[in-house]
């Protein structure tokens, strides 16, 4: 790939007016931009100088036409200088910490060193120096007057955004009749007068000079103000605020030694703080603005030069006005519009000023819009981007894939196109893609010749082409079966929201995939999409094959276990062919295995009425490899032992088979190898289809319904639980209930309430559990962890009991109750929210509301967790992204800071390390087993772990010597 | 005043010698002030030690028994 320019280093600072001038193409003066015959006026806002956008014109700067000339910066010369936004904080900082004399950091020089080595450390830490700075300000703020000329100093007002005074305390002008008044008696504040002499004596200020005062002949001087607001607390001054116009702040900072701006960590070299305000103003070039030419044939400018208009029409305004001498106030005036113009021009979303808007009523998109966030030039143009090679569609499952396939839309393959570089080996192969042109499918859309000129390959002249074709041409092919694609579903959140799949194209429009790649993905589909890339080049398809591929993602590094592997029904399958341990008939057993590798079926287990029978655990074990040893517990609550291959007993469920750590899966991928465990998977998935579809599976609500006497025990469960509710609320009420430690009596009553409504709920489940069947399918799917609980079953057959809003009773609503059908301050379990009924018999309406109430909760609280994670997640990725494993194992950022000594400070892989504690990794039967692989003969194998020398006929001395030869062998200490 | 070194949970924070601080800034080819830092107040660390200096903490790991990690100590 070819780079138009490389990047050397950026460098950020201010500019220098006198740079915007340089770099200027030309001053822009007047508002317009095109005269009537439609061409750009010169030194207008269009001027041919800033660069072209009709096609046909030439760049009266460059010479290039539109396409190839970037366009030109121009400048405008303001009237009068004008605060730039985005440096309104500095600004405020370097007002406040600089003398307002002679322009010098008020800091002594001892403070200036101090400040000078802390941020020198900092730099060298890599920490803040923002954080010194910040410091440094502070402590120059403080100093009442300048250690270096003794002017004293005024504090600083900063009005948002851009206005700026001097405050100063001074001695309010009716300071004769504040003070009169505060010496009268007043009843209603309850104070007694205070005569002048009183007054003096208080004050030590002489009674005569007290009186001139008190005529207001004489103006009091600060120590003798102080002294007298202290005796009449009261407060003589008014706050003197003189407004710092944009030119007195310039020529401030103009004072500023570059010296003492080291000190605050700005390099004067490339940003003076007089280059913050701004004297002349870059116009950005045509094509960063151009005017778009709407269908009636009128011109409609951009945001940018309808702001630039407005600017250069006050800037000219101004200009009038004070050569006509204008009065101060009116020249004022054009100067906060002028800056309220430059102020929106750059940042159109400032808080506290209107933002500029278009005659419409919409705001304008100004320069700091562009950028700022998710569709702005950061987030929307330079890190995300529109991909080419990419499809979307909605995905349908379909069982007869492999996992590690997709199905492609045979419109989607055909679209999409992979590069075949001919040779000599596939030239007849790649004519033929040609020849099949671009329609019909495995054909190919365009062609590439040696010098560059690319061809679309069409109906009309695919034949033609296809002779051409010769080698070291490249042909676009359409998208065969087998060629890799990266497929994705948002949110992205782990790395298996994109893994490789193999491309299997298919009719109609839906990709179709695997079911049990669905965890992975948290796919569904009830209308989910995904995306699919093609891959454009060798490296990245090697990649995608070798790292990317489903099968090399069955191990989750969340929790080091399969996240691939039985779901749903492929659960419910292994569990009816493997519970009851049932018979099949050899045609059966064959049709049971039809979609899997085994066509021979192994000897049977026996005989039945003179057939022979095979078992569901010598089919399922048909689909386990020969030598797998195995011994856990399932979900279903028996032990399945493995042996040899073999399922001697158990059930084969979640546990066994399931996504989220089988432990079948689980051992197979670890053990055997990636493509072994995604073999079992794929066949797992359709021995179980196959059997749940033997068996026949379904449910429907007849499935929940309990026997009459069932359901009178369960009413007879709550009866009860009503009753002791009844007694507690009556103790409660004599005063007699003793509240447990820790707890208020309130509290205490309602945690045995709903103590009490609980065990009634599960006693209702119980019941309810003991008269469902163990053939019930309901019950099926929840004990052999397919779908649902046995909660979600009682809930439905017994009782839905209580429900609950922030983990309480529902306790809000009416004064004293939850509905106006309930008495105040009504205690029972069926004025605040539990549900007696079950879901089959159906809910009251006043149940109905209390379970919508906690029914909403659990929406709300999903809403709330995604969005939140979702800007969680933001953040972590970019706190993390820098950081890189490095070859000499330790984890760095980009300054080459080290995080981590040893990655996870193991220097292991979450997903090769066991996961649990009780789980330890079985070092010696792992090395055995490499052993094993490794060396045929026992002797080799021996020599290798170096019990035995290698035979040599170097030198007889060589040769073990008869004392090593009979060595005790060590040990080993693990 | 509690000695927070004598409990179990915090790792053990040694002082490292200059000789051995060159070595290990050798080993992992860094400056000083790319090692990942620690402040002088915190309680783990030596009361000896100055900013400046490099402490090694030993931790228990459950994968690889012991976990060893170098941090400069900063004001
Ligand atoms: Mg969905
Ligand atoms: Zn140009
Ligand atoms: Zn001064």
């Amino acid at each position: 790939m070819q780079t138009p320019k490389e990047i050397g280093g950026i460098r950020f600072g201010l500019m220098d007016p006198e740079t915007y001038r340089d770099m200027s193409a030309t001053k822009v003066i007047t508002a317009d931009t095109y005269d009537d015959d439609g061409y750009p006026i010169d030194m207008g806002l269009m001027d041919p100088r800033l660069g072209v956008i009709d096609p046909g014109l030439e760049c009266r700067t460059c010479g290039q036409h539109s396409g190839s000339c970037n366009g030109h910066f121009g400048h405008i010369e303001l009237a009068a200088p004008v605060i730039h936004v985005g440096f309104t904080k500095l600004i405020r900082r370097l007002l406040r910490s600089t003398c307002r004399q002679c322009g010098r950091l008020a800091l002594t020089d001892d403070e200036q060193a101090e400040f000078r080595s802390r941020m020198q450390r900092a730099e060298e830490l890599s920490e803040d120096w923002s954080d010194v700075m910040k410091a440094a300000v502070r402590q120059a703020r403080k100093a009442k007057r300048c250690p270096h000329c003794n002017e004293p100093q005024h504090d600083i007002k900063h009005e948002k955004p851009t206005t700026y005074y001097e405050v100063q305390d001074v001695l309010s002008g009716e300071y004769s009749e504040l003070i009169a008044e505060a010496m009268q008696p007043d009843e209603e504040e309850d104070r007694e007068g205070m005569a002048p002499q009183e007054l003096a004596e208080k004050t030590d200020i002489d009674l005569q000079r007290v009186n001139q005062i008190l005529s207001g002949e004489f103006r009091p001087r600060k120590e003798d103000r102080k002294a007298i607001e202290k005796a009449l607390s009261i407060d003589l001054t008014v706050e003197d605020m003189n407004k710092l116009m944009p030119s007195d702040i310039r020529d401030w900072f103009e004072d500023i030694p570059n010296d003492d701006m080291e000190t605050l960590g700005i390099d004067s070299e490339r940003a003076r703080p007089e280059w913050m305000i701004l004297t002349v103003l870059p116009v950005p070039p045509v094509t960063a603005r151009p005017s778009i030419t709407l269908d009636n044939g009128q011109r409609s400018e951009d945001d940018l030069t309808h702001k630039l208009v407005d600017i250069i029409r006050i800037n000219q305004r101004f200009m009038e006005n004070r050569e006509a001498g204008a009065p101060q106030l009116i020249i004022e005036d054009l100067w906060e519009l002028l800056q309220y113009h430059v102020t929106t021009f750059i940042d159109n979303e400032i808080s506290g000023t209107p933002p500029a808007r278009h005659r419409s009523g919409r705001p304008l998109k100004t320069l700091s819009q562009r950028l700022k966030g998710k569709e702005g030039r950061f987030r929307g143009s330079l890190s995300g981007k529109r991909v080419n090679f990419s499809a979307r569609t909605v995905i349908s499952p379909d069982p007869t894939l492999s996992l590690n396939e997709v199905g492609v839309p045979d419109r989607v393959a055909s679209e999409m196109t992979q590069t075949m570089n001919v040779t000599e080996r596939n030239i007849e192969e790649a004519q033929q893609y040609v020849r099949n042109g671009p329609e019909s499918h495995p054909g190919a859309n365009y062609v590439k010749r040696p010098d560059g000129r690319r061809l679309k390959v069409t109906e009309k002249n695919c034949e033609e082409l296809a002779e051409k074709v010769e080698l070291g041409w490249e042909v676009n092919r359409h998208l065969v079966d087998g060629d890799i694609v990266i497929f994705n579903r948002q949110p992205s959140l782990h790395r298996m929201s994109i893994m490789a799949h193999e491309v299997v194209v298919m009719p109609y429009k839906t990709f179709r995939l695997n079911t049990v790649v669905c965890p992975p993905y948290n796919a569904d589909f009830d209308g989910d999409e995904m995306n699919m890339h093609a891959l454009q080049n060798e490296e990245a398809r090697a990649e995608a094959r070798v790292l990317m591929r489903v099968q090399e993602q069955i191990l989750s590094p969340r929790f080091g276990e399969n996240i691939i592997g039985a779901i749903q029904d492929h659960i419910s399958g292994t569990y009816l062919l493997t519970h009851e341990n049932p018979h099949f008939t050899e045609t059966q057993a064959l049709d049971l295995l039809r979609a899997t590798r085994v066509d021979e079926l192994p000897e049977p287990d026996g005989e039945e009425d003179g057939k022979a029978y095979w078992t569901g655990h010598s089919i399922f074990s048909e689909l386990l490899p020969d030598d797998l040893s195995l011994e856990f517990s399932s979900s279903t609550g028996d032990d399945v032992l493995i042996e040899d291959g073999q399922l001697l007993g158990g059930t084969i469920d979640e546990d066994a088979v399931g996504a989220f750590g089988g432990e079948i899966v689980d051992t197979i991928t670890k053990v055997y190898s990636e493509t072994r465990a995604r073999i079992f998977v794929n066949e797992i998935s359709s021995l179980a289809m196959r059997a749940i579809m033997h068996f026949g599976f379904s449910i429907g609500i007849d499935d929940e319904s309990i026997p009459e006497e069932a359901g009178e025990q369960v009413d007879e469960a709550i009866e009860n639980a009503y009753e002791r509710i009844e007694e507690l609320i009556d103790t409660y009420d004599a005063g007699e209930l003793e509240s447990l430690p820790g707890r208020t009596v309130d509290e205490t009553l309602e945690m045995k309430i709903m103590q009490t409504l609980g065990k009634a709920r599960d006693s209702a489940g119980e019941i309810a559990d003991d008269h469902f069947g163990d053939d019930n399918p309901a019950v099926i799917m929840a004990r052999s962890g397919a779908r649902g609980s046995m909660l979600n079953l009682t809930q439905m057959a017994g009782c839905v009991g209580q429900q609950a809003v922030r983990g309480e009773r529902i306790n809000r609503g009416y004064e004293d109750r939850t509905l106006s059908h309930y008495k105040p301050n009504d205690l029972s379990a069926e004025a605040h929210g539990f549900v007696e009924n079950s879901y089959r018999g159906g809910l009251t309406p006043r149940e109905f509301f209390f379970h919508a109430m906690g029914g909403r909760e659990g929406l709300v609280d999903t809403a709330v967790r995604t969005s939140k994670s979702g800007y969680l997640q933001r953040r972590l990725i970019n706190a993390l992204s820098e950081l890189e494993t490095q070859y000499d194992g330790t984890v760095r950022d980009t300054s080459g800071t080290i995080v981590q000594f040893e990655f996870g400070e193991d220097g292991t892989s979450p997903v090769k390390v066991s996961s649990s504690k009780d789980n330890d990794i079985d070092v010696d039967s792992i090395a055995d087993r490499v052993m094993d692989a490794e060396f045929d003969d026992e002797a080799t194998r021996q020599q290798f772990l170096g019990r035995e020398e290698p035979p040599t006929n170097l030198s007889e001395h060589a040769e073990p010597r008869l004392s090593d030869a009979r060595a005790p062998e060590v040990e080993s200490d693990d | 005043m509690v000695d927070v070194s004598q409990h179990k949970l915090v790792p053990e924070h040694t002082l490292v010698d200059e000789e051995a601080v060159d070595e290990v800034l050798q080993e992992y080819n860094v400056e000083r002030t790319n090692l990942p830092k620690i402040k002088r107040k915190d309680p783990a660390v030596p009361d000896e030690a100055e900013s400046g200096d490099v402490v090694r903490i030993v931790r228990d790991s459950r994968t690889t028994d012991q976990a060893v990690v170098y941090r400069l100590v900063i004001e």
